[in-house]
């Protein structure tokens, strides 16, 4: 499927515009994305639909605020919309919608995933501090140049995964000449919906997926040094605990993480609560005990939880009330588990959460050879 | 002023054993009443919580009755008690909020007075109009 | 008043003496933690630690009646364990064992007029300056620059229900310190601390300046509250950016709820729902039910506001929650005649209720 539709223009007008389309030739009946905020100092998620358009609607906004894919969640927890939607997503929002289907979170029947070339976004906090209309601009000349943006938050600076590859729809910018976009179909639906549409048809996208491929290379390879020296500097309970000392164990980034669906977390239960003898003796052990405790175990154990399926968003770290680098830690412990299992979240809705399966003949490196060394002696 | 009066929407929540009755018996007995009432019936006026309340006013509904046995007649002994205490809540929350707490009316109509229903269901229908629209009604940002 | 007496112990002997004389099993204070730069709420079981405690280390990290709750709720200790609270986190603690998610059970709370706290990110043990203002101010009975803003208007910042009641208001840092013993357990406390009861001390006129101050300061944000929240309007544009994050609730010390309503199923809807809400304005905000959680966790929590200010501290997107919900949580603890964390005695207004009351509010 390698063909795609060159719409000359202004990007975000000409988004919104084949979008205005789609719902005026009824061929999907809402469209869920980003618009403005009322106060225009952030963004919030809207469902419109044909006469509810805001002109404020931006399909790539400079910001997350709420995470895509919990959004997405919330619409379809409870079963498939019943007509047509389009959702506008960051890749990284899209990637976890994905995953959130295999964990039936999300019910992607009659959805229309779009994506585009992300550029990264901004921290949060600073583009609401900050003067939203600068950040805007260039915001919106990074997405047009497909620059680096420059503020961006760290874990959007290592993004390898930043193509919109794998959506119904791809908005394509990388390897554009002059203003304008593709938009290329990732599936039969896809393709439907952009049939008609006026543009320049390409069959060839070579230029753009040469252009993916090198920057792919040249973000591989700042994420993997960028992650190996941070790795150094949080290995260890020691230097881990410094990284965390600034947590006040609010755990705010499980809750607006789009992976850590489970209503009650495991980490607020009954299982890890005790009787103040018990808490004493813990801290008799060590002569002092922090309250509450169990704060490196929320953190490492919520990595056990959903590292496999991190898609590195960030939304733990804008959250994060404590400047803690949560997003940096949990990049690094995703790379690293998903790496054992081969496993890339989001890529495909085919394969499994890794632990969810297993077969029969693998992770040798994990065991140890008992039986080889025992029939040795023999 | 509403400009198309019909259209008021007021949210009614009525215990089953008084209020609930009244207005079965107000039907029964063919006594007219505004139209613009929607009845949810609930086993006893304390099983309305506060957020009950502030979520029909948020999502746009211009008025909300709440309507129980008079104080020491609860089917429950002292239910009733304890709803005014929680609509006394909801009221005040509502009007720290600023969203015009006379959108809300506490009522005791027992079961045999099935004309006080129609009375109070007209009255409050009649003060709602002359609010006008709940503004919440068309805010899209919220 | 209780009477204040002239201890003769620096914090550093009255800490040792909790151990030495009183024979508690732990001590719960903030303590620095290693980095150097923060303080966290720590537990310590010997004297050994006490060196790294700073019991008036001006943050508050965590609502500290949290943590009491979780040590003492699922059953509370054997042994004494004596702990460090704000007055605001002691009020919350009142307001937790009413409803069963604390025990006061072998607890013997030390508590002192307070100051207030800075963001809990804007202060780290390095600050000196910073710190040193803030002594200033306290020793001055002044509000300190760059406190929370609900401290700064904090009317409450005495202790109530505490065993024993450091006054520090007025009082420089190097004095000894300043205690009373209001109740039963702090009077036992007195005996056995062997303190000579003769040497008493009068109260600071700071602590009047400070009220004053404060009461100014209350006013003023109350006003400025209520102009703000002007109906749907208002509304909407305080809680603009809201994220639905939630965390305001989950660093309440009075959200106790494990599984929250606003979280619960209740909330979750069936995607025709959210069509129909949509197609009645053309658009609909997701996720919806934005501004009803505010409101609706204010009409849970509310009536036990005790204003400690942790959820306008972990907003990520600045909105001024504590002051919101000090204010409107005020205004309904004015219905009931209720002071959250005042006496232990009243009953939460909502689980009481008295035949003739309230009669503005029916017809």
């Amino acid at each position: 499927m390698n063909k795609g539709l060159w719409i000359e223009g202004p990007i975000k007008k000409g988004i919104l515009d084949f979008l205005n389309g789609l719902l005026a030739d009824q061929k999907i009946k809402a469209v869920l994305m980003p618009a403005k905020n009322k106060g225009g100092d952030s963004y919030a998620w809207f469902l419109m639909e044909k006469n509810g358009m805001l002109d404020s609607a931006d399909p790539a906004p400079p910001v997350m605020t709420t995470q895509g894919a919990n959004v997405v969640s919330y619409l379809t927890k409870k079963g498939p919309v019943w007509e047509k939607t389009a959702v506008l997503l960051r890749p990284c929002e899209y990637r976890a919608v994905i995953e959130l289907a295999k964990i039936k979170q999300v019910d992607l029947t009659n959805l229309v995933l779009i994506s585009f070339d992300c550029p990264g976004a901004f921290p949060l906090e600073k583009y609401i501090n900050g003067d939203p209309k600068k950040l805007d601009e260039i915001f919106d000349t990074c997405l047009e140049k497909q620059t680096e943006l420059e503020g961006a938050r760290n874990v959007c600076t290592i993004c390898h995964r930043f193509s919109g590859t794998g959506a119904d729809i791809e908005i394509g910018l990388i390897g554009g000449k002059g203003e304008g976009f593709w938009l290329v179909p990732g599936s039969r639906q896809g393709e439907e919906l952009i049939e008609g549409v006026a543009g320049s048809k390409t069959d060839n996208l070579d230029v753009r997926e040469n252009a993916i491929s090198e920057r792919t290379i040249l973000q591989e390879t700042k994420r993997n040094n960028m992650l190996d020296s941070f790795q150094e500097t949080v290995m260890g309970p020691e230097n881990l605990l410094n990284t965390l000392s600034s947590c006040i164990n609010c755990h705010n980034c499980s809750r607006v993480c789009p992976i850590c669906f489970c209503r009650e977390c495991y980490f607020d239960s009954k299982a890890l609560s005790s009787e103040a003898d018990n808490i004493l003796q813990r801290a008799q052990r060590k002569g002092g005990l922090r309250l509450p405790p169990d704060l490196l175990l929320f953190h490492l154990g919520r990595m056990t939880h959903m590292s496999l399926s991190c898609v590195s968003c960030g939304a733990c770290e804008d959250a994060c009330p404590a400047d803690v680098p949560v997003s940096m830690l949990f990049a690094l412990a995703g790379r690293n588990t998903q790496a054992v299992f081969e496993y890339e979240p989001g890529r495909s809705q085919d394969e499994a959460v890794p632990h969810t399966v297993f077969k029969f003949e693998e992770l040798k490196d994990f065991e140890t050879p008992y039986i080889k060394e025992y029939s040795k002696e023999q | 002023m509403a400009n198309n009066e019909t259209d008021i929407k007021i949210v009614a929540f009525l215990c089953n054993w008084c209020t609930f009755t009244a207005a079965d018996l107000a039907g029964t007995s063919r006594l007219k009443y505004a139209p613009n009432i929607r009845i949810v019936k609930v086993m006893c006026s304390s099983r309305i919580e506060p957020v009950f309340i502030l979520k029909a006013l948020l999502d746009g509904a211009d008025g909300v009755l709440i309507g129980g046995c008079a104080p020491g007649d609860c089917h429950y002994s002292k239910g009733n008690f304890y709803a005014r205490r929680k609509i006394a809540l909801a009221k005040t929350l509502a009007e720290s909020a600023g969203l015009d707490s006379d959108r809300i009316r506490l009522s005791w109509i027992p079961a045999s007075e099935g004309p006080k229903f129609a009375h109070v269901v007209n009255e409050f229908t009649e003060h709602i109009k002359n609010l006008g629209y709940n503004p919440a009604r068309r805010e899209v940002y919220i | 008043m209780e009477t204040m007496i002239d201890s003769r112990m620096i914090m550093t002997d009255f800490l040792a003496a909790l151990f030495d004389k009183l024979d508690v099993a732990a001590v719960a204070a903030m303590s620095k933690l290693p980095s150097g730069e923060k303080a966290a709420y720590t537990l310590f079981t010997d004297k050994s630690g006490l060196k790294e405690c700073v019991p008036f280390f001006p943050a508050m990290p965590a609502n500290a009646a949290r943590a009491i709750s979780k040590l003492t709720r699922e059953e509370a200790p054997s042994k004494t364990v004596a702990v460090f609270l704000r007055p605001c986190e002691l009020r919350a603690l009142t307001e937790l064992i009413k409803i069963k998610q604390a025990s006061l059970d072998n607890l013997l709370i030390i508590s002192y007029d307070c100051s207030g706290v800075f963001p809990f990110q804007k202060i780290n043990l390095s600050d000196e300056t910073k710190l040193n203002a803030y002594q200033d101010a306290v020793s001055t009975g002044k509000n300190s620059e760059g406190i929370r803003p609900v401290c700064a208007a904090c009317t409450r910042f005495t202790p109530r229900g505490a065993d024993i009641a450091i006054s520090i208001v007025g009082r420089s840092a190097d004095q000894p310190l300043v205690l009373s013993f209001p109740s039963e357990k702090g009077q036992t406390a007195a005996k056995q601390l062997g303190l000579d009861v003769s040497k008493t001390v009068e109260a600071s006129p700071a602590v009047e300046s400070l009220a004053r101050e404060r009461k100014t300061a209350e006013e003023a944000l109350t006003e400025q509250v209520n102009e703000s929240l002007s109906g749907a309007q208002g509304l909407v544009n305080i809680f603009d950016r809201c994220i639905s994050c939630h965390a305001c609730s989950y660093v309440c010390p009075i959200c106790y709820c494990k599984n929250c309503y606003f979280d619960s199923q209740t909330f979750e809807y069936f995607p025709e729902s959210y069509f129909t809400r949509m197609t009645a304005k053309g658009t609909l905000r997701m996720p919806v039910d934005r501004v009803l959680f505010h409101l609706g966790r204010l009409s849970h929590m509310g009536i036990s506001c005790v204003a400690c200010g942790m959820c306008e501290d972990v907003c990520p997107v600045n909105i001024p929650v504590s002051q919101i919900f000090k204010t409107a949580g005020s205004k309904a603890q004015a219905v009931f005649d209720y002071i959250p964390g005042e006496n232990s005695d009243d009953p939460l207004p909502l689980l009481a209720y008295a035949e003739n009351e309230l009669e503005e509010f029916e017809d």
